[in-house]
């Protein structure tokens, strides 16, 4: 009689083998489809480096990051390796330097900044965030001399970037503070006129910011984070666009419902890599893993582009009418796949359109398919703000104020993050070329409507209370 | 009761694991474990089986090809020799190697040829071969265990470079990155 050892019949075939479909669409994707991890952030809390001796401080910082960064970029690179998938870059989120630093003077501020750059340069990163201030409920004497530094601080320095947060859903919107706010971009943007406003590039201005974003420039570790901590942004437009377009030549009748199904599945694969990468890199240093921000974050290369997912999913460009749509069922589709793929998802984790970061939504606003109204509609359901649009660099302070203050608006109000990075180029007009270079791309500056009136509405200042629905105790 | 492994090969067709568990049923055997693929046209299977010590090989081997013969198949038939110590598994990693380029005349061998020199075992080998209207689209999977001491930069750069040398696109991968991506 035959005796089958049911357990040893199958001891040959390894359950987990991998099929040769799951091998290839795996290297597809790395190979064309621009699949990568986008940043590596280490957060360093600089809390314990506070000293009134600047000297001191500025010692302190530079040696508490040079120590716990040295090895951030070889073990990111010797892990990317190992999976074939790049870690594009390495950063590192400091603690908000306005608390960090709060008795120090403005000028001492700006030394500050040098000595972050310095060590920020020293491990090879090339952008350290954290210059940042957290003023929704009021501006301290450490906020006020940071935010006065930022123009000298942003111009003199190469990877420094800045961050300041002026609302939130539970404290309302700190008008006084845009309306600092609104001078010292416009300074900022003075200070660097023949880098067509460069400073501006590295300065975001937040309502209900996130304290673990990975992505620059909002990138700053909370108060809250404990010693150090390894957040991981991935990224993949391209790898969605390309989902999208197979699915779509295999069935050209998809609907809305399985097309958001099918990137809820893709943005599921993209956040897998991120964690896994990160929770590598986070055991090789020794250092806690925290969050997988998994957001659809362009790059100025051919094929990695937010703006061309619209255009797959129909849309003759991205700025038409049914983008707010589509861009609510993208950001969603993402945030689901990417919540149930990671065990802890946070930062912004959606979708990003940064007018000159993206080739196609670059372009889009050269053509004209796309200006600031419909960019601000969109920040109602996307995962950031009015990001790197450039404007006239005539456009008056208070009008950048009152740009500002309608994206904390509807932050504050739908309790979501939004943000403005709006860089008025010197000397150019509507119409006119912006060049930042990098990963900053170029763009083309758009208009704002009626920009050179006179705000007195935004020039009142206070406080626009917290609506009544953040009453939630 | 005694080890076997047989070999069974041929062109693939109804029949075969009959003929062979009918013949070991009527010697009192019994299949302990059996690995069977099928290449195109062709069966390939393998079988380790325990016979009663009064059973011969020989007479295993005569009994086998009496059955299997009309079938049109092949049978190997060897003693399966247990005192032979496996040798202890090395400490390695799973890696996934894959070429996509044009096939050619030693496409296999140079890049195998390498992979042998490091120590590193072949687990397991697909060939895609799309050929056809996209000739540059053949693919080709190794999937590997490199020891844990070989100096992976260093294998790494030498296949990179003969896949260079073969027009081929390669991609190595440690075999986490499939698994986490495709499984849940």
């Amino acid at each position: 009689m035959i005796r089958f050892s049911l357990l040893h019949l199958r001891e040959g075939v390894n359950d987990d083998m991998l099929t040769e479909k799951e091998i290839i669409s795996t290297v597809e994707m790395l190979k064309n489809e621009h699949l990568d991890v986008r940043t590596v952030t280490l957060g360093i809390n600089l809390f314990d480096c506070a000293s009134h001796d600047l000297d001191r401080m500025t010692d302190n910082i530079y040696h508490r990051i040079t120590g716990h960064a040295s090895r951030l970029v070889p073990v990111c690179d010797q892990i990317g390796e190992k999976y074939g998938i790049p870690v594009v870059n390495k950063r590192i989120a400091v603690s908000p330097i306005a608390i960090v630093a709060a008795s120090l003077s403005s000028s001492q501020m700006t030394a500050l900044a040098r000595t972050l750059d310095s060590a920020a340069g020293a491990v090879g990163v090339d952008f350290i965030g954290g210059f940042s201030a957290l003023v929704e409920k009021g501006i301290a004497r450490g906020d006020r001399a940071l935010i006065e530094a930022i123009p000298e601080a942003l111009s003199t320095t190469e990877r420094v970037c800045a961050s300041i947060n002026v609302a939130s859903s539970r404290a309302g919107i700190n008008m006084d503070a845009i309306l600092m706010m609104g001078k010292t971009i416009k300074r900022a943007a003075d200070c660097t006129a023949d880098a067509d406003g460069l400073a501006c590039a590295k300065l975001v201005v937040f309502s209900n910011i996130p304290p673990d974003v990975p992505f620059m420039a909002g990138a700053y570790l909370g108060v809250g984070e404990a010693d150090a901590v390894i957040n991981v942004g991935v990224s993949g437009p391209g790898v969605v666009k390309k989902a999208i377009d197979r699915a779509l030549s295999e069935n050209p009748d998809l609907d809305l419902g399985q097309l958001s199904d099918l990137i809820k599945k893709t943005a599921y694969r993209v956040t897998r890599v991120g964690e896994l990468i990160g929770r590598e890199v986070a055991e090789e240093l020794d250092i806690r893993f925290g969050v997988v921000d998994l957001s659809l974050a362009p790059t100025p290369n051919v094929g990695d582009s937010v703006g061309e997912i619209f255009q797959s999913l129909g849309l003759f460009s991205i700025g038409v009418p049914g983008t707010t749509a589509a861009l609510a069922l993208l950001n969603d589709a993402v945030k689901k796949g990417g919540a149930f793929a990671s065990t802890r998802v946070g930062g912004l984790s959606g979708a990003f359109i940064p007018v000159s970061e993206d080739l196609n939504i670059s372009e889009a606003a050269r053509q004209g398919h796309i200006g600031l109204d419909k960019l601000e509609a969109l920040t109602s359901v996307c995962s950031v703000g009015l990001d790197m649009v450039a404007i006239p660099g005539a456009t008056p302070a208070e009008t950048l104020s009152a740009i500002i203050a309608d994206e904390m608006a509807i932050g504050v109000i739908n309790h979501k993050t939004t943000a403005a990075r709006l860089i008025p180029v010197p000397g150019k007009a509507a119409g006119d070329h912006a060049y930042f270079g990098g990963l900053l791309g170029e763009a083309t500056i758009v208009p704002v409507n009626q920009g050179h009136q006179p705000n007195r509405f935004v020039r009142r200042g206070g406080w626009i209370p917290a609506p009544i629905h953040s009453l939630k105790n | 009761m005694s080890r076997v492994i047989l070999s069974v090969l041929g062109q693939d067709r109804p029949g075969i694991l009959a003929a062979v568990s009918g013949v070991l049923y009527r010697k009192n055997g019994n299949i302990e474990n059996v690995s069977q693929t099928t290449l195109q046209t062709q069966f390939a299977g393998i079988f380790i089986a325990s016979v009663p010590e009064t059973v011969s090989l020989a007479e295993l081997t005569a009994a086998l090809e009496k059955a299997l013969g009309p079938l049109g198949m092949n049978v190997h038939v060897d003693p399966l020799d247990l005192s032979a110590e496996a040798v202890p598994p090395v400490k390695s990693e799973p890696f996934v190697i894959t070429t996509k380029g044009p096939d050619r005349r030693g496409l296999v061998a140079e890049i195998t040829a390498i992979i042998a020199r490091y120590n590193v075992n072949i687990t397991n080998l697909q060939a895609i071969f799309k050929g056809g209207e996209n000739p540059g689209d053949n693919i080709m999977i190794y999937e590997v265990d490199i020891p844990a001491d070989t100096s992976r930069q260093s294998l790494h750069r030498e296949l990179r470079d003969k896949a260079a040398a073969l027009a081929l696109d390669i991609s190595i991968q440690h075999r986490n990155i499939f698994m986490t991506l495709h499984r849940i």
